[in-house]
């Protein structure tokens, strides 16, 4: 199987909100502003390590509709050999970049077959079913 | 509701669901899958598929659903020239078709609860069922094969399957039949189309042809287009693919 392999994910910490660091502000009385932060699940990317990613998410609420705007994706990652340390420390910046210019495009599925970014792709996944 | 992710079959599935449901309805959903695993896993010692594979089961004495998929994966042998193979690695693996297959079938299942809004993202294979509310359709990324994170297309569908096959760090696991190489000169293929399973056994052939691909995906019938993203940075794709961009 082509994917079958590449993810193991720890059930455990999809239930768990990780951070939900919320810094709340008004602009106007009609319009209200929070920020909230929400981590994905650990996902395993085969050989390399697992990748958490985690998603800063600006929410606008005019009235009764709201907005949202990503602002930052950041990760975290663990290793196990230094040269899937250096693979995922190359990778990481470079996905955090790649999905500010992709949610430009305001998907809401990804579509994909890699290792190292399907492991990512699942972990943002499910960072975006919490904001 | 929102979106649950749920392990199954040795990969996170996000079901996204725009409308309320019933938790039953996704349980049926996840005991399905968890059931197809047990049944088709490769990795799993005990799974009808592997003990197929080391000849311990017969095939007369499967599972109705087991002998279901293998004669739907010999179909798909015939039809792609036998670049999708489910022995293309020595070893009997109709993971290919499994999973899309497997989603395809918890899809009517959800559709029988009532639900018509919702998109399941299996491992990167999608089926997107009605709209993505408040919008009339749902908007797919399609992953960049170079570019990890970004996004090389998207697509707007309702209704269909969108199923890509890639190459690079995985390139060991697709391999051309025919000469046991990994395809050179593509980078991914994307099928959308009305069945997950097809779909991704498309992906899955029209990756392993190489440079062939893009002409075989042209003749492809019953709704299906392709979008094939060439090692030149070529991006070729079928007149009716459903860009959106």
């Amino acid at each position: 199987m082509r994917k079958k392999v590449v993810i193991v994910l720890s059930a455990v910490s999809l239930a768990v909100p990780i951070a939900d660091a919320a810094a709340a502000l008004s602009a106007t009385a009609a319009k209200k502003v929070v920020t909230k932060k929400a981590a994905g699940a650990s996902a395993q990317a085969n050989r390399w390590g697992t990748v958490t990613v985690n998603v800063t998410v600006r929410l606008t609420t005019t009235g009764s509709k709201t907005t949202r705007k990503y602002l930052d994706l950041g990760g975290s990652y663990t290793y196990h050999t230094d040269r899937s340390q250096y693979i995922m420390s190359q990778a990481l910046p470079i996905l955090r970049e790649e999905f500010l210019q992709a949610q430009s495009a305001k998907v809401e599925m990804v579509s994909g077959a890699t290792y190292t970014s399907e492991a990512f792709v699942q972990s943002l996944q499910s960072a975006l079913t919490k904001v | 509701m929102a979106a649950v992710v749920e392990h199954v079959m040795g990969m996170p599935i996000v079901l996204d669901v725009r409308e309320d449901i019933g938790a039953a309805a996704v349980d049926r959903l996840w005991n399905w899958l968890r059931w197809v695993d047990a049944i088709f896993s490769t990795y799993k010692d005990d799974s009808e598929i592997s003990r197929l594979a080391r000849g311990e089961l017969k095939l007369d004495d499967a599972d109705p659903a087991v002998k279901y998929v293998l004669g739907r994966c010999e179909d798909l042998r015939r039809e792609t020239g036998g670049y999708f193979d489910t022995r293309a690695t020595g070893r009997l693996d109709p993971s290919g078709f499994v999973k899309g297959w497997a989603v395809g079938r918890g899809v009517t299942l959800l559709e029988a609860a009532g639900l018509r809004n919702f998109a399941i993202n299996a491992g990167g294979d999608v089926w997107l069922a009605g709209g993505g509310l408040p919008d009339f359709e749902w908007r797919v990324g399609i992953e960049h094969p170079e570019q990890p994170d970004s996004v090389a297309a998207v697509v707007e569908v309702r209704d269909a399957a969108v199923a890509t096959s890639g190459a690079y760090a995985r390139g060991e696991h697709v391999l051309d039949p025919h000469t046991g190489e990994p395809p050179h000169d593509v980078l991914s293929v994307t099928i959308t189309g009305p069945d997950l399973g097809v779909a991704d056994a498309y992906a899955t052939a029209a990756f392993a042809m190489g440079d062939a691909g893009p002409n075989w995906t042209a003749r492809l019938r019953g709704g299906y287009q392709a979008l094939t993203i060439l090692a030149d940075g070529r991006v070729l794709s079928t007149p009716g693919f459903p860009r959106a961009d």
